[in-house]
């Protein structure tokens, strides 16, 4: 299988702009600023049928189409590279290794939705992303490969780099751009949505980094030869995050739709110290729990959909058979608590309310009415609040609860344990 | 226009209408806690959750306050799935919500326990150790903060940012860890403080002016105006045992929309209670053999037949002002009728003007005349045996000392300014007193510097031996006065100032443009 996402990072260093042209950086660009439109891109990019990396997997090329073909103003477009779902650490490296495919897939993206600035905002931890990409920016306005006229067309560009504060939460698109704008970190009540008021209440387009670093292949090589990569319903490769006790954790480029067992067991070497698996998370914290036996399901975002789950952000984490359920879901439960912005009453309570139900149970302090509790706690919130934190935080908690019953069924007091709360209450 | 459907009513409103008005105006109302009328929406308490069914689209629960009626609309505000989402909302919210109702000042006129009544649960199932936080700080002149019972609407982060334009409070934390406070170290300094008491729908924001001073159930309102300034906000006044415990804005778009400003909130709290005041006649020759009031102020009119000067008051009413001036009629100097207009204080482009004068485009519109004091002074100089009366104890005190003027009477609350007598206004200087009626302890009408006529009512009772102006005045003209302290005649004022007639019972709470009496008349 040929890569074209992840070739540069065995790299220590970032590759200079030298050596990035040399490998046929921005030569896409040139040819499609010169000869193209940007309607055409918009074209090309739907017909690739290329699909959000940041988790949702909305059609990249359609979400470029909301923006206005005669642009009364300015327009932007905003990169998401605050990435913070755990068990994801994928962007990071396209940023460490490669900054310009992303820049050239900026500049594709820019030219597409008729943007002439483009914020990169950044995650706050990511201090060498962050060089790489204020290093990568230099080289290329040095290079007059972003600024004005660029290629010798009357496009011009330029990319701001921002860096977060350390909130999960800016990595919903909303409240990135309340960060972005330096106001709290909170995702705005939609309509109206970004491509009509986005970024200082202009339209604005925000991608993710390996969305946008898709883009300069699907122009050079063509729709077609993107659409044949990986699963039909989401097609390409994607760079897929194994993290746990594995042999050989890391970050895999492989096409949409190569099943769970495949990673975990080829490319990742099997668990450590003979360990057997107990569960993984398929896409990042947020995506919640599949049992052992599901390992054999392929990844792509309708066939982990059909089993109620979700591709995200494919940040595979594997749960080895000594770790309780029970904790494994406190992690996150306080991880969600931790990071809801908190202005929708059902998150900002339901979220602290579950891992303070989670937490007793891990103390073997649950009750048995605690599972309608949880059920509770997650109908009031899901699909009832701005964004849809609320089904990050029920997910993991959920899907524990639904493949591990017996588990939790042992964190419930026993009446006849004088140290448990039951008791005390009873 | 669309129109919709809302519990099976079907109604038209103006585009842009949110479901919540919508439903107001079918009398349904949709409960809420973070959503204001006067302020921009945050859709974050998600209360206000409803079921909406729309051709082409599956039935789903949305929140009203953000979602504009449209066209086709079918609105249900008490389907099993919006009523499942409220109660799951309010549970949330009293999870870690103190519950200390018994001492808490909101309490009776609470939000969260209306809506625990109507859309909750009887049992919580919060187990856990509840939240602790700041219960009680002071973080301004007024407002006393519990971050406890705080259920973090940000109506008051809201307020102050658009509406005071002093942003100067925050939701600081993230998640749980959420507090409403202030810039460390900092307090709030804003002329709208007191309005975040009434916008918080729960017992956060309290005014420390009226902590622990009453239960709201056991005050009693009364509609009035206030005088601070010429604005005339719509006010209502709360009293307990005749004192006034708490002022607070009414809504009226024609005047303050929903708010009003400290300076009158607070500043009555002190003049309508004032420790000093002159309830009782005083004379400084008492050979008059007149048995009343009435008859020692007739025999008074008469003695100075023709050279009597008026100095009218601001906080006259209409009626007060129309009925002095037929009774002095016959008797006036020419030009007889003044009053000195308040000076020009600096205003804060919101609601405050300034300009402490409640009544005088009413003044303006029954015929007296703006001058100065010094115009005044002059008159008085050039005509020595000119008789003054004053109806305000402030301004009479301001000719007192600075020319040493003799006043025929004075008719005030105060002998002089705010509650004390001046030093210098020795009785003297004034032949009779006649203490009269605070604002608060009148009936009728004031006209406002945009020409809105507005109805005053009695929220106290007058101390005895105090006469109202209203009263005295018809005596001595022998017209009859219906009510005490009101003859209710704004009827007869507005018919003798060429208006159409309008009774006082049929003034709106919002009061009524003076030229829209004039256009009926116009058109009759």
């Amino acid at each position: 299988m040929e890569k074209y996402l992840s070739l540069h990072f065995e790299r220590s260093t970032p590759l200079g702009l030298e050596e990035a042209r040399a490998q046929g950086r921005y030569a896409t660009a040139e040819t499609v600023l010169r000869q193209k439109a940007p309607d055409e891109v918009i074209e090309e990019v739907k017909a690739a049928n290329l699909r959000g990396r940041g988790g949702a997997w909305f059609p990249a090329g359609v979400k470029w189409s909301f923006m206005p073909k005669e642009p009364q103003g300015p327009s932007y477009l905003v990169v998401n590279a605050d990435e913070g779902e755990p068990g994801t650490f994928k962007d990071r490296q396209l940023m460490e290794k490669n900054p310009h495919l992303l820049l050239e897939g900026i500049l594709l993206a820019s030219y597409a939705i008729r943007a002439h600035t483009a914020y990169l905002y950044i995650r706050g931890e990511y201090l060498a992303s962050y060089r790489a990409l204020v290093q990568a920016v230099k080289e290329a306005r040095e290079a007059r490969l972003l600024g004005p006229n660029l290629f010798g067309t009357d496009f011009h560009l330029e990319v701001v780099i921002h860096r977060g504060a350390g909130a999960y939460i800016c990595g919903e698109e909303t409240a990135l751009l309340n960060s972005l704008e330096g106001r709290r970190g909170e995702p705005r009540p939609k309509p109206p949505f970004p491509a009509v008021y986005g970024a200082f209440g202009r339209p604005t387009t925000v991608n993710n980094v390996e969305t946008l670093a898709n883009v300069p292949f699907i122009l050079e090589r063509g729709a077609r030869w993107f659409r044949d990569l990986g699963a039909p319903t989401a097609p390409g490769h994607l760079l897929f995050g194994l993290s746990g006790p594995v042999r050989r954790p890391g970050v895999y480029e492989l096409p949409t739709g190569t099943t769970a067992r495949e990673l975990v067991e080829e490319h990742g070497g099997g668990l450590i110290g003979g360990k057997a698996l107990k569960a993984f998370v398929p896409g990042g914290a947020s995506t919640g729990f599949l049992p052992a036996d599901a390992l054999d399901v392929e990844m792509d975002p309708e066939t982990l959909r059909e089993r109620g789950t979700m591709l995200g952000t494919g940040g595979i984490i594997v749960i080895p058979d000594d770790v309780r359920i029970v904790d494994a879901a406190r992690v996150f439960s306080r991880f969600f608590r931790h990071e809801t912005c908190g202005q929708c009453s059902p998150c900002r309570e339901g979220a602290a309310w579950s891992d303070r139900v989670l937490a007793r149970f891990a103390r073997g302090e649950g009750h048995r009415d605690d599972f309608d509790l949880i059920e509770d706690i997650a109908r009031g919130s899901t699909r009832r609040t701005i964004c849809v934190f609320p089904e990050a935080f029920a997910g993991p908690m959920l899907s524990a609860i639904r493949h591990f019953r017996d588990e939790f069924e042992s964190g419930v007091a026993a009446p006849d344990n004088p140290t448990s709360v039951a008791h005390q209450e009873a | 226009m669309p129109t919709l459907t809302i519990d099976g009513q079907s109604i038209e409103v103006p585009s842009g209408t949110n479901l919540i008005e919508a439903s107001r105006q079918i009398g349904v109302d949709v409960p809420h806690y973070c959503y204001h009328p006067a302020l921009s929406i945050a859709a974050s308490c998600r209360m206000c959750q409803v079921e909406l069914h729309q051709e082409g689209a599956p039935p789903r629960v949305v929140v009203a306050c953000q979602t504009e009626a449209a066209d086709g609309m079918t609105v249900s505000t008490d389907g099993a799935d919006c009523k499942q989402a409220r109660a799951a909302t309010l549970e949330f919210l009293l999870a870690n919500h103190p519950l200390d109702c018994p001492i808490c000042d909101k309490a009776g006129e609470c939000d969260l326990q209306n809506f625990s009544y109507w859309h909750g649960n009887a049992q919580g199932r919060f187990r856990e150790p509840k939240r602790e936080a700041i219960k009680r700080t002071s973080i301004g002149d007024h407002i006393l903060l519990d971050q406890e019972r705080c259920i973090l609407c940000t109506r008051c982060t809201r307020f102050m940012d658009e509406y005071a334009k002093a942003p100067q409070l925050v939701v600081a934390g993230r998640g749980d860890r959420n507090v409403i406070t202030t810039f460390p170290g900092e307090k709030i300094s804003s002329n709208y403080e007191g309005n975040l008491a009434d916008i918080c729908p729960v017992g956060a924001l309290t005014l420390e002016e009226f902590r622990f001073k009453s239960r709201v159930w056991d005050l009693t309102h009364q509609d009035s105006v206030c005088p601070s300034c010429d604005r005339g906000c719509s006010i209502r006044l709360e009293t307990k045992r005749n004192r006034l415990l708490r002022v607070r804005p009414r809504e009226n778009p024609n005047v303050n929309g929903h708010f009003m400003c400290d300076i009158g909130r607070f500043g009555l709290l002190e003049s309508c209670n004032p420790e000093h005041r002159v309830s009782s006649l005083r004379q400084l020759d008492d050979s008059s053999n007149a048995p009343n009031a009435v008859d020692l102020a007739r025999e008074l009119l008469v003695t100075h037949a023709g050279k009597w000067l008026i100095l009218a008051s601001s906080r006259m009413t209409l009626e007060e002002a129309v009925v002095v001036r037929d009774a002095f009629a016959p008797h006036l100097a020419p030009d007889g009728l003044v009053f000195i207009s308040a000076a020009e204080q600096p205003g804060d482009d919101i609601l405050y003007t300034g300009k402490q004068a409640a009544n005088e485009s009413g003044l303006r519109l029954a015929g007296y005349r703006e001058c100065t004091l010094g115009e005044v002074r002059e008159r008085v100089a050039a005509a020595p045996d000119t008789a003054l009366w004053s109806f305000d104890g402030d301004v009479a005190g301001q000719v007192l000392v600075q020319n040493r003027t003799r006043f025929a009477a004075i008719m005030d609350c105060w002998n002089s300014s705010h509650g004390q007598e001046h030093p210098d206004a020795r009785p003297h200087d004034v032949d009779l007193f006649l203490p009269a009626l605070l604002f608060s302890e009148k009936n009728g009408t004031w006209v406002n510097r945009d020409g809105v006529l507005q109805r005053l009512r009695a929220a106290q009772r007058a101390p005895v031996g105090t006469l109202s102006i209203a009263e005295l005045f018809a005596a001595i003209l022998d017209r009859p006065a219906s009510s005490p302290g009101c003859p209710d005649r704004t009827h007869h004022s507005l018919g003798t100032l060429g208006l159409n007639r309008l009774p006082l019972s049929q003034i709106p709470a919002t009061g009524i443009p003076i030229d829209s009496l004039r256009a009926e008349v116009a058109a009759s």
